[in-house]
């Protein structure tokens, strides 16, 4: 796809938002660009009240930098500390009431596929565990199962952070927290399960301290979501405040974690592969020669 | 006072590895300098902290010490570390950007 009608009309810079200007002349609009050249050009998020250190900022500001075509990206979230970040980028954002979420960005795709046909307009989601596994379950679920073609990425901070550390459901079992002193009675939600009965065409589990990894796995998602069914991201991203882990501790806490108990996890149909191979030219999803296949 | 992040500019363009830049939770706050290091005769450019950004969490501190085993990053105080880049004297320009010098104290 071409991204010329990005460019400004000559005559007409002027009369743009300084916003958008500075995403056209030094931002990614229009741009093809990846997280290894963060630093060399104006990212669309900008300053946001998150705490210092914030794991989920990093996710958040990884996943921005990753959208294909973040001219045409609209963000949707909701209640949660996420939406703190997800709302100072340059994309427009919607903000659902807590747990419509889905409902939302359902509503969202349906109607930009009406008005802009096959211009792809990417709709991703992304919000806390609470609002997605806990108040917003049914929308979610409810979303996937009607093959809504957008992208769903949980903020899995794995505690109410926003409101004085509540469990949630994708807290972990026996997890003492603020306001649960007795400690988790039930095991961790299994939302990736869910996911796939629920048949998203696209699966991943991923933690920040692999920033080429949180890349890839936003872009493929984006992409699938665009037309093959839904996707879903679930994202390690620790709340140090809640969990007491020093700012300076955060990739140190992300890297143990990863190892023990949120591995990097990738579930992608048959038909998303192939049409990730076919248009957008992963070579690890062609279709293996056959001489190499008899070789095994 | 406060500290902020403050990145050895002598050890980091003898590298080329960038992992800061991409582990910082803040956007536009940790950036790359292409050509930071010529004037010292050093290979590559640098990153730099656009110090009204930085939250002080040391995440870069971690990352440069452990992952990348530069150790070119300290916390310092605001108030120590002389001229630096401030936000607003940042440009961009074709795969790069610079940042004109000033006191973040004194402005």
């Amino acid at each position: 796809m071409s991204l010329d009608y990005v460019k400004f009309t000559p005559g007409f810079e002027k009369f743009m938002p300084k916003e958008y200007r500075d995403m056209v002349e030094h931002g990614p609009f229009g741009k093809k660009i990846s997280v290894s050249q963060v630093g060399t050009f104006k990212e669309i998020l900008e300053e946001h009240p998150m705490c210092a250190g914030c794991a989920m900022t990093l996710f958040i500001r990884l996943a921005v930098v990753a959208f294909p075509n973040p001219e045409d990206t609209i963000t949707v979230g909701t209640a949660g500390c996420g939406r703190l970040a997800i709302s100072q980028a340059a994309v427009p954002f919607v903000y659902g009431n807590y747990g419509d979420q889905n409902g939302v960005a359902s509503g969202l795709t349906r109607g930009l596929r009406l008005r802009f046909g096959d211009q792809p307009k990417d709709v991703v989601v992304m919000a806390g565990d609470g609002g997605m596994a806990d108040i917003g379950f049914a929308q979610t679920l409810h979303s996937w199962f009607r093959k809504e073609k957008f992208t769903t990425i949980m903020l899995d901070n794995e505690v109410y952070g926003n409101t004085g550390g509540q469990e949630s459901g994708m807290t972990n079992k026996n997890q003492v927290l603020k306001m649960a002193p007795l400690g988790k009675k039930f095991e961790k939600m299994d939302m990736l399960g869910m996911a796939k009965v629920a048949g998203c065409a696209y699966v991943a589990t991923v933690v920040p301290n692999n920033p080429r990894r949180v890349e890839s796995v936003i872009k493929k998602a984006v992409l699938v979501a665009r037309e093959i069914g839904p996707t879903y991201i679930q994202a390690y991203t620790s709340c140090n405040i809640e969990y007491a882990i020093p700012t300076d501790k955060v990739m140190e806490d992300a890297k143990t974690v990863e190892t023990d108990r949120y591995k990097f996890s990738e579930y992608i149909t048959d038909e998303a592969k192939d049409y990730l191979a076919q248009l957008y030219g992963y070579k690890e999803y062609l279709p293996k020669p056959v001489a190499a296949v008899e070789g095994k | 006072m406060y500290l902020v992040a403050n990145i050895d500019t002598g050890i980091c363009a003898a590298t080329s590895c960038k992992l800061c830049t991409q582990y910082c939770p803040e956007a536009n706050t940790i950036l790359y300098d292409n050509e930071a290091g010529q004037e010292k005769g050093l290979k590559y450019g640098s990153a730099y902290v656009a110090v009204d950004r930085c939250k002080g969490c040391a995440q870069c501190v971690w990352v440069c010490d452990n992952m990348a085993k530069h150790n070119a990053i300290k916390m310092e105080m605001i108030d120590q570390i002389g001229d630096t880049a401030l936000t607003e004297n940042v440009t961009y320009g074709e795969k790069t950007s610079h940042a004109t010098l000033a006191n973040p104290v004194r402005g």
